[in-house]
């Protein structure tokens, strides 16, 4: 494994910002190769966390280093500006980095960077963004895929995540990471990652899946636990369920949960008062897979996602 | 005048958000009277279009007998930006200028956005006001998206700006406010003025006239004040010039924003506080006029300093 630069930035107060790759060359040049990028944003962890635990296990759990067949480029985070002060975005002008690509090297700071990130990125014959929700919800792990005529649902399913959400493309994912490298012509694929700000069992999920991705992919030759056969979802089988009240939100289900039909899976109380002003009721079978995660509510917020079993 | 609400969600805690905005009428009704829907502060952090709208809404209720058509003035649609001086929406933290069209089952700043989009169409007409961000001082200009320069160049003119800046169709952009009216059938400009965070007064007053102006001339408002307009110039005869900051540290300008500059000529520092020194010095990357200049001082690597509007070698 060999550690190289991606980009290193100057700042008025702070330290540099040193960007590291971790290069692991594969013992077959007629393999597959594949670049992981991680935290592009600094409020969770399961991003960074994922993408580290992939180097240590590359690094220390694989002892004959021939079983790294393609070249593996991990980048665990890209914004460590923002993540060492719980900021989102870059922290000065607050502009997201996944929203840059395939970024310009005489633009503004955070093109700059997507440049030179997707410079080091381009050419891999597969791509993982780790990434996290847009919204104020958490969610079961699951692989994002646009309609954008590049996608390769067949390869996202590798993972052996239990979801793969394939979505329409809006204007503002033309400039995502997913999106370009795809463009470019890499199988590139984002996980989105709990928004969790802690580690906890299940956190070494996601880890897991990139495993077996790789493995899958032959870029590397592992045994490794077996994986789910996932189910590819539309926004016409999932169930959007929304609070008509706001106030304090307490979901009785958690994520995963197999729920029927009338069953209550949350409920909001008055915020001043404490009495209960809404009870949220599934309404059809089917398993949780996102909920809403401040216990502040917004009137007409969705509560809960399930996917209506067929 | 009416106050009305277009928009309203019960927050957690006690409080209601709710997005207002006025309507002036005319006194007696005008057959085939047009609309004018003028919104500001979907950014957060910029205040210029409030204080244009609080000039607007003074000079309607002063001049009533002169109103023939329909006024909406939307002054904050980010409200709890606004107050709270974020750019986005809180909690969201999404820039609510690419969340358009929305829709009623979005999220909370899909939701606001889509009832905006709602309630504005039908206009004939939509200005909406930006003053840049915390980091740029602009001069007045509008921004228009060259797919519907037709519609809304001629209307651009009458605004009272010094700047017409026509760019291409950009697929990211078409999750704004102005490309979605536009797309509804009202001719949309979009202003850029002034800096985040500030007024600029006479940039305000400036403003005000060329809408009085615009309405005039569209007949939504009918009076014998003459109002004066600066004939704008055009990104349609030369070319914007970057300037991106070469290293990072703390910016000291050396001209005033606005100036006409030649190629070469000094337009700043960037300078090392701790040490004393001067890391970098730029300058002027062709003859021009300085339109955009860096206000916020702390830069990285590519913060843009500055952009100068000139005449394209070739077109000279």
């Amino acid at each position: 494994m060999k550690k190289i630069e991606i980009f290193k930035l100057t700042s008025l107060n702070r330290e540099p910002l040193l960007v590291e790759g971790y290069l692991f060359e594969g013992s077959d040049p007629e393999a597959p190769s594949v670049a992981i990028v991680g935290a592009m944003e600094g409020k969770t962890i399961l991003p960074l966390y994922s993408a580290s635990k992939l180097i240590d296990f590359l690094k220390n759990s694989i002892s004959d280093s021939k079983k790294i067949l393609g070249n593996i480029l991990i980048i665990p985070s890209i914004n460590h500006y923002a993540l060492n002060i719980n900021e989102r975005f870059w922290p000065l002008d607050k502009t997201n980095l996944n929203m840059m690509f395939p970024g310009y090297d005489k633009g503004e700071t955070t093109q700059r960077i997507a440049k030179k990130v997707f410079d080091a990125i381009e050419g891999y014959t597969h791509g993982i963004i780790l990434e996290t929700r847009e919204d104020l919800s958490t969610c079961m792990p699951y692989v994002k895929e646009f309609k954008s005529g590049f996608e390769d649902l067949e390869d996202a399913k590798k993972f052996g995540l239990k979801i793969i959400h394939y979505k329409a493309l809006r204007p503002t994912d033309t400039v995502s990471l997913q999106y370009n490298w795809q463009l470019w012509g890499t199988k590139a694929h984002s996980i989105v990652c709990p928004g969790e700000t802690e580690l906890n069992e299940n956190s070494d999920e996601i880890f897991e899946s990139l495993v077996n991705y790789l493995n899958k992919n032959n870029i590397i030759k592992h045994k490794f636990l077996s994986a789910y056969e996932s189910a590819i979802i539309t926004s016409e089988d999932i169930e959007i369920i929304k609070t008509p009240k706001s106030g304090i939100f307490i979901p009785t289900k958690k994520i995963g949960t197999q729920v029927i039909e009338d069953e209550i899976i949350g409920k909001v109380l008055h915020s001043l008062e404490g009495k209960v002003i809404h009870k949220i009721i599934a309404p059809c079978n089917g398993v949780i897979t996102c909920s809403y995660k401040n216990a502040l509510i917004l009137e007409n917020a969705v509560a809960f996602r399930i996917i209506k079993n067929s | 005048m009416q106050i009305m609400e277009i928009f309203s969600s019960k927050l957690p805690v006690g409080e209601n958000l709710v997005i207002k905005k006025s309507r002036f009428e005319p006194l007696a009704k005008h057959d085939g009277s047009k609309r004018i829907s003028i919104v500001s502060g979907i950014h957060g952090d910029e205040l210029e279009g409030q204080y244009v709208t609080y000039l607007l809404a003074s000079w309607l209720k002063a001049n009533p007998n002169a109103i023939r058509g329909i006024i909406d003035i939307y002054p904050g649609v980010n409200a709890l930006g606004i107050d709270s001086i974020t750019r986005g929406f809180p909690l969201y933290e999404v820039d609510l200028n690419r969340v358009f069209p929305g829709g009623e089952d979005e999220f909370l700043p899909g939701q606001l956005v889509h009832a905006l989009a709602l309630d504005v169409k039908g206009s004939d007409i939509a200005i909406d006001i930006h003053s840049s961000n915390i980091f740029l001082r602009e001069i007045p200009q509008i921004r228009i998206n060259k797919e519907f320069s037709n519609a809304t160049l001629p209307l651009a003119k009458e605004l009272n700006c010094d700047f017409i800046w026509i760019h291409d169709a950009v697929t990211v952009l078409e999750a704004t406010f102005s490309h979605t009216l536009n797309t509804l059938g009202t001719k949309t400009l979009v202003v850029e003025m002034g800096v985040g965070m500030r007024l600029t007064k006479e940039y305000g007053f400036q403003l005000l006239t060329g809408i009085l102006n615009l309405m005039k001339k569209e007949g939504i408002i009918e009076t014998d004040e003459a109002f004066e307009v600066r004939e704008p110039f055009s990104s349609e005869v030369g070319d914007v010039f970057y300037l991106n900051s070469p290293t990072s540290g703390l910016f000291v300008p050396a001209l005033s924003h606005c100036d006409i500059i030649k190629q070469d000529d000094k337009i700043g520092d960037i300078v090392n506080p701790l040490t004393g020194e001067i890391i970098e010095t730029l300058f002027a990357p062709h003859d021009g006029i300085l339109f955009t200049l860096r206000e916020y001082p702390v830069v990285y690597e590519g913060s843009l300093i500055a952009r100068i509007f000139g005449g394209s070698d070739e077109k000279n």
